[in-house]
């Protein structure tokens, strides 16, 4: 579905990424996870196509399966639209489009210039909106949605753009707990039902723990580990990464601070 | 209302106030005297078609530079447009090109375009467009290029007057040679923008999000600022500097219409074009047979009934 061979991103003279060899199989739901500025929100950004990497390339399935993978700078916007949807960290609001006609928004990959939405576009819309909750928010403006629901309304964005891929960068974060398993729920499900390939950022250990089936983990411009969650979440592998102590507990992480060494 | 409804109602309103507007005036004529008029033909006619042009043209401009740059305080003029065209006026003035058809205009239009030419290689890295140093190159190089222009009337006093007048705009010497080289320009623009007006509202929600969405941004930024820029340099050229029009009546079109531009910004075009037509009909009639400057005008009709709009909308806001 997505494969990334060697790929190196730099922002001036600073390495960000180096030489990074990555493949996400069709309804993967990988978590993310590394330090602050380890470079997991660029990795995203190559993928979607928002940012050149400096050398190697990402390859993405034009149509859903495992079937030839193509480069995406060979797509245009449009056709990479069709295919990734990117929800970003902080969803914005400074726009008084309402509810709906911002998951509409997720239409337009679909649509002609000058032409209006059709009737499929319209059910396509109710029925994401219906799916994440948010059919009754349909007539809010973003500043009246609370961060939860606003974050919902994005998320029914990126389902209506009816892509394989979904990537999301840390939509949990600013949210409160109950929140949190709310949007992890809802992706879970999507990734069950609709067998959509999710990449996700996230900071909450626990939280990839509990819902996301792989991780990949990113340390020193590479990939320090990747597979199943819970083995890359191991104990040694948390301590290189974060620098941080953890006890595994019944599928759950005891964390706390390394003790300094006097 | 529907949308084509609604706009064929703004074209036959905005086409009956044009027949009207053209029958005030000092000279007064019936229907029968105004077909064979020389005053209706030659000097109505094309200040009337000049003024709703340059109108519809500001007022497009407006919402699709709003948009682009996502910021409601931009009006077509942010770019330094408005500061080029004048310094280009001021010097045809003092050279003494008037008496040359279009002598002041064609000298504002290639100072306008150098200056926003000159913007644009500043704010340009690798092929793309920074738009916060496009603003502030915008607005540094106006204030650098009024000083000039400042400096030049100290140095030529006998042609101070002259030029504040051309800076504050006016159609008084419109005339169909004027229509036929605003026109094309306008007729053109005012289809890119309505063209593109889906992916103005894309932008409008950050253009990374409007790539994601399927936008070539960089593409169709620049492919409107180029058409903007062109249709705002014939404009000012043909007519002086008009303010306000454009920042405000994108605006009052949104505060009815709600932020989507494909209603945006064709209702913009109609409700630019008759806002112009009014401001320029009192500005031509009130004080008979003088004439007011249009541009102050503009504000001093528009601003009170924005501040209203404002007001009556506190909740939208």
């Amino acid at each position: 579905m997505i494969t990334l061979s060697h790929l190196s991103c730099c922002f001036g003279e600073k390495q960000i990424l180096h030489d990074i060899n990555f493949h996400v199989g069709e309804g993967d739901f990988y978590a993310i996870l590394g330090a602050n500025g380890c470079g997991k929100t660029t990795l995203l950004r190559c993928i979607a196509g928002l940012l050149t990497p400096n050398s190697g390339e990402v390859n993405i399935s034009p149509s859903g399966g495992e079937a030839t993978e193509r480069p995406i700078a060979s797509f245009s916007a449009r056709e990479l639209a069709q295919r990734i949807a990117f929800v970003r960290q902080h969803a914005q609001t400074d726009f008084e489009f309402s509810g709906f006609e911002t998951v509409l928004m997720g239409r337009n990959p679909y649509q002609r210039r000058l032409q209006n939405e059709s009737q499929a576009d319209w059910d396509i819309v109710e029925q994401c909106m219906r799916h994440t909750n948010t059919w009754h928010l349909r007539f809010s403006r973003p500043h009246e949605m609370s961060g939860g629901e606003l974050q919902r309304v994005m998320i029914a964005r990126a389902l209506a753009q009816s892509t394989p891929i979904i990537l999301l960068d840390e939509p949990t974060s600013n949210l409160d707990i109950a929140h949190q398993f709310d949007i992890m729920e809802l992706l879970c499900d999507i990734n069950a039902r609709e067998h959509k390939t999710i990449l996700l950022v996230v900071h909450d250990l626990n939280l990839a723990l509990q819902y996301c089936p792989q991780a990949l983990l990113l340390h020193d411009k590479g990939i320090l580990a990747h597979g199943a969650t819970s083995e890359v979440l191991a104990p040694d592998n948390i301590r290189t990464a974060f620098g941080v102590e953890a006890e595994p507990q019944q599928g759950h992480l005891s964390l706390r601070p390394m003790t300094k060494q006097l | 209302m529907k949308r084509p409804v609604a706009v064929l109602l703004l074209a036959v309103l905005l086409l009956a106030a044009m027949v009207g507007c053209s029958m005030m005036g000092v000279v007064r004529f019936t229907w029968q005297e105004m077909w064979h008029s020389p005053i209706f033909w030659q000097l109505r006619m094309p200040r009337i078609v000049l003024s709703v042009m340059v109108g519809a043209t500001l007022s497009v401009c407006g919402a699709a530079y709003q948009s682009v740059f996502r910021n409601p305080l931009t009006d077509p003029y942010v770019l330094g447009i408005s500061s080029g065209a004048s310094l280009g006026a001021a010097i045809a003035i003092i050279a003494g090109l008037q008496a040359y058809l279009w002598g002041i205009g064609s000298c504002a239009l290639l100072t306008a375009l150098l200056t926003v030419l000159f913007i644009y290689r500043i704010a340009s890295i690798g092929n793309r467009m920074h738009t916060t140093t496009l603003l502030l190159t915008g607005v540094c190089l106006t204030f650098l290029i009024t000083a000039v222009i400042s400096f030049l009337m100290v140095l030529h006093h006998d042609k101070m007057e002259s030029i504040i007048f051309w800076t504050m705009g006016s159609f008084a010497s419109s005339s169909w040679f004027d229509v036929a080289l605003v026109a094309p320009v306008t007729l053109a623009g005012v289809f890119m923008v309505l063209y593109h007006s889906k992916d103005l509202n894309l932008l409008l929600a950050g253009s990374e999000t409007a790539q994601g969405l399927g936008v070539e941004v960089e593409k169709v930024k620049r492919r409107l600022l180029f058409f903007t820029t062109l249709m705002v340099a014939f404009a000012v050229s043909s007519c002086g500097v008009i303010g306000f029009v454009g920042l405000v009546v994108p605006h009052c079109v949104r505060l009815v219409t709600g932020p989507d531009n494909r209603r945006v910004v064709p209702y913009s075009i109609f409700v630019g074009g008759l806002f112009m037509l009014m401001c320029d009909t009192l500005a031509r009639t009130v004080l008979q047979p003088s004439e007011l400057p249009v541009g102050s005008l503009t504000a001093l009709v528009g601003a009170p009934l924005f501040i209203y709009l404002l007001y009556k909308n506190k909740k939208r806001i």
